[in-house]
């Protein structure tokens, strides 16, 4: 009874690499396996295992965000999707994969160096071969982690939004400066993403072919001899005019060469108005001439009967209010203008939905 | 929990002469054995009663009883009779099945699904893992369960099955869209991924909770509702067993007791969304009314429930967790009840409108919400439903909005960080750098010696930031 009790005391055996050593046991195991079996579902299998395993040990690391990460990317996004590609494409071919002699020969060079890269690696850094150590009362004991030191998500989440809580101490500004986080590559990532989504739902969707069945949408003709009313023609072209005189103005301002009345009392309102003007970001007025030109484009875009030339219209203005109110402006002065902006845009787009018809929207692509 | 069941084995091995020492491993195995009995009882007994339940609402809805006779008078041991039933069924294996995964199917969908428990606190930190990330883990482990539906598909060998296994598939991977991000606004509201914190911060009297904050989330609770249906493969989404089309989709050549294990994972799933249903938009374990954390308190003149940071044990304090359990399992059972009653009352969908459903309804609806609940953070709009933001009991935590700090430039017109998050419920935040600026004011004094390292270096961090 003594020795058995004694035997399961916590401190005889290390728990941490027991757990360590079945998790990473478990992960091997699963990946040869997915090497010896020749079934590709299983083979899918497999590797669901093997990467659940080694989420396993990122959750014993502490590493909770990267362990979730972990299952929610790799085991259901990868695998669902293999799954989804195998079972769709499976041909007796592919059902039972034979590995030839040269494979395996090719396989093992390239995944020998790659092991022997990497216990190179893990044996070379000084503090992993030896487990951290505190000393506790002059005895030596090993080093735990704080429960809140562990849990890496809320670092890990300012990091993504531009603070590297990890660099805290760091006290020179300029290095400082080197260390403003991920948020640029997170958001890189995030709209390489979404463009990567909205291709999925491209490449999938419903081809538009005349084939009378009912789930796929009937076949539109685009009529030969439309035309556009006189209003719409007009708005088009008054965006025009106003879009280049508004660009014009903004390069005068930006060049510092806007003429302004400056006698009287108007003179007093426009100089001080300048001034708020001059007092602005350097990068606000570009920005909003880039919008004024991609307003041109869009009117272009227009002109040629394309649908999404109006939402863009309709768009621009609500950016340029985004970059108005990150600029300093006030949120009421930003509105005003956005809405001003905006107006134009509205009045344009109600005209092509409610003029005569066929109305100009529905004879657009 | 360790320790004392280590202190009851000591006491007991004593009379043979060994002894046990507090952090023995034995305690811990107990402990363990006790934490993972208790968690597979909710699925376990939990289908049991709700299928149980099922069948008494499918016949009250269709005008019958229902079963009435086994185990008394409303039938209520007809699962367990039904159980000895398909144990004592024969385990058929097709003929062209994949023999291995064929076997193995019901358990991974078992597993995933009670996986998903292993994070879900059930009162305020009880839960068997306090991971961080727990809304992310569970979403995680949520869309894993296909897997088993997936793979019972592909090995039974029958056509019936893969075309079911397929349809189960495409429906869950496009519902966790919008699904995802019906479950990141309370996430924003709260500014944590702790499901614990979220419950926390829903403290007090029912108008805390987060479907009350403000309209978008009023609004998104029922995109998640439909999400969550959807995600579980009930009615009216339950093309994947189509028995119509598709003799019984993914489960036609099961039998027995695997057949009952796949029954078991979707009764347990439909518990384990409606429990997440519960905290994230419904305050957990926090009641309509807060009978323990104020009303008791104001009466007795005694702490009722544990303050944040304790951890002594306390009657009282277990009495009121106890009552947060029972809140949340009444919840997650009124929701689960909806869910019986939407499938006994609405037909099934065709797989077109499912998706269609999904990509032009709950995906654009939920975006918009997203939209919206930030904005109402970001310009700290009124929550008309919040009377303790008014007006804050005697037994209310209230902190004060952290001002802007002294000759800090404005860059816009808007206030820096919103209020909500700012103001936490009595049960506090255990994350204190969700708001820049000073410390927060805490209008009791238990609490100020709180430790903060970690939330001003944060807040220094932010600071400097601020001042550059």
């Amino acid at each position: 009874m003594m020795l058995s009790t004694n035997l399961l005391a916590a401190d005889m055996v290390n728990w941490h690499s027991f757990t360590f050593l079945f998790f990473s046991l478990l992960a091997c195991g699963f990946g040869a396996a997915v090497l010896a079996t020749s079934n590709v579902v299983r083979m899918a299998f497999y590797l669901t295992l093997c990467l659940g395993a080694t989420a396993g040990l990122f959750f014993l690391a502490g590493a909770e965000f990267v362990g979730a990460m972990q299952l929610m990317i790799y085991v259901g996004g990868t695998l669902v999707l293999l799954i989804f590609g195998v079972m769709l494409t499976a041909q007796e071919r592919f059902i039972s994969m034979k590995t030839g002699a040269g494979e395996w020969v090719t396989g093992l060079i390239v995944g020998g160096t790659l092991l022997v890269l990497l216990v190179r690696t893990a044996f070379s850094i000084p503090t992993w071969n030896t487990a951290p150590k505190a000393e506790i009362d002059g005895v030596q004991v090993a080093r735990t982690v704080e429960k809140f030191e562990s849990r890496t998500s809320t670092k890990i989440g300012l990091a993504l939004t531009g603070v590297r809580v990890d660099k805290a101490e760091q006290a020179d500004p300029l290095r400082r400066k080197g260390m403003v986080g991920y948020l640029l590559p997170f958001v890189i990532i995030s709209m390489h993403l979404l463009t990567v989504l909205i291709g999925a739902g491209y490449m999938a969707r419903t081809k538009k072919t005349k084939t009378g069945r009912v789930l796929e949408g009937p076949v539109r003709t685009v009529p030969t001899n439309r035309k556009f009313p006189f209003l719409v023609k007009v708005g088009i072209i008054k965006g025009f005019v106003v879009n280049a005189f508004l660009i014009i103005t903004l390069i005068a301002t930006m060049t510092r060469n806007l003429v302004l009345p400056k006698e009287g009392q108007v003179g007093e309102w426009s100089q001080a108005f300048l001034t708020k003007v001059y007092a602005l970001p350097g990068w606000l007025l570009p920005a909003l001439i880039l919008t004024l030109i991609i307003n041109i484009l869009l009117l272009f875009v227009v002109l040629n009967w394309q649908k999404w030339g109006v939402v863009g219209l309709i768009v621009i203005p609500l950016v340029q209010f985004m970059f108005l109110i990150n600029g300093g402006v006030s949120p009421v002065v930003a509105g005003a203008i956005a809405a001003v902006l905006l107006i134009p845009a509205v009045a344009l787009a109600l005209l092509c939905c409610f003029s005569s018809r066929p109305t100009v929207w529905s004879q657009m692509e | 929990m360790a320790q004392f069941i280590n202190s009851c084995l000591d006491w007991f091995f004593r009379f043979f002469g060994s002894s046990v020492g507090p952090e023995s491993l034995l305690g811990y195995a107990v402990a363990a054995a006790v934490h993972i009995g208790l968690l597979i009882q909710v699925v376990a007994v939990g289908a049991l009663i709700f299928i149980w339940l099922e069948r008494k609402v499918a016949g009250r809805i269709q005008d019958r009883l229902g079963p009435t006779r086994v185990g008394g008078k409303f039938g209520w041991l007809q699962t367990l009779a039904d159980g000895i039933k398909l144990i004592t069924k024969e385990d058929i294996t097709p003929a062209g099945a994949d023999v291995m995964l064929f076997k193995l199917a019901p358990y991974i969908s078992f597993a995933a699904g009670f996986t998903a428990y292993m994070v879900l606190p059930f009162a305020n930190g009880w839960s068997a893992t306090e991971v961080n990330v727990g809304v992310f883990f569970f979403v995680a482990i949520l869309g894993l369960e296909v897997f088993g539906v997936i793979l019972a598909g592909y090995a039974s060998g029958s056509k019936w099955s893969l075309f079911g296994g397929m349809r189960e598939a495409a429906q869950v991977v496009s519902y966790e869209v919008p699904m995802g991000m019906c479950i990141v606004i309370p996430v924003l509201i709260a500014g944590t991924m702790n499901l614990t914190t979220i419950g926390n911060q829903q403290d007090g009297w029912f108008t805390n909770w987060l479907v009350l904050h403000d309209p978008f989330t009023f609004l998104v609770f029922w995109v998640y509702a439909t999400c969550a249906i959807a995600s579980v493969n009930r009615a009216p989404f339950d093309l994947a067993e189509a028995e119509s089309e598709l003799v019984a989709g993914f489960h036609t050549e099961y039998s027995g007791l695997r057949w009952s294990f796949f029954f078991m994972a979707e009764y347990g799933s439909m518990f384990s969304v409606s429990v997440l249903a519960t905290i994230l938009f419904f305050g957990g374990w926090n009641g309509p009314i807060p009978i323990f954390s104020e009303i008791l308190p104001a009466i007795t003149g005694w702490e009722w429930a544990y303050k944040p940071g304790e951890t002594q044990w306390r009657v009282l304090g277990f009495l009121s967790q106890v009552g947060g359990v029972h809140n949340v399992i009444l919840k997650a059972t009124l929701f689960v009840t909806v869910m019986m009653w939407i499938r006994w009352t609405l037909p099934r969908l065709r797989i077109d409108q499912v998706l269609t459903v999904c990509l032009k309804y709950c995906v654009p609806i939920a975006a918009v919400c997203f939209l919206g609940a930030v904005a109402f953070q970001l310009l700290d709009l009124p929550t008309p439903l919040a009377p303790n933001r008014w007006a804050p009991g005697p037994f209310q935590y209230t902190w004060e909005s952290p001002k802007p700090i002294a000759g800090e430039a404005k860059s816009s017109g808007f206030t820096p960080a919103s209020k909500p998050v700012a103001w936490i419920g009595r049960a506090g935040v255990r994350e204190g750098w969700v708001a820049p600026g000073q410390a927060p004011v805490v209008a009791r004094p238990v609490e100020t010696a709180k430790k903060t390292t970690s939330a001003d270096k944060v807040t220094a961090v932010l600071r400097q930031e601020a001042a550059r």
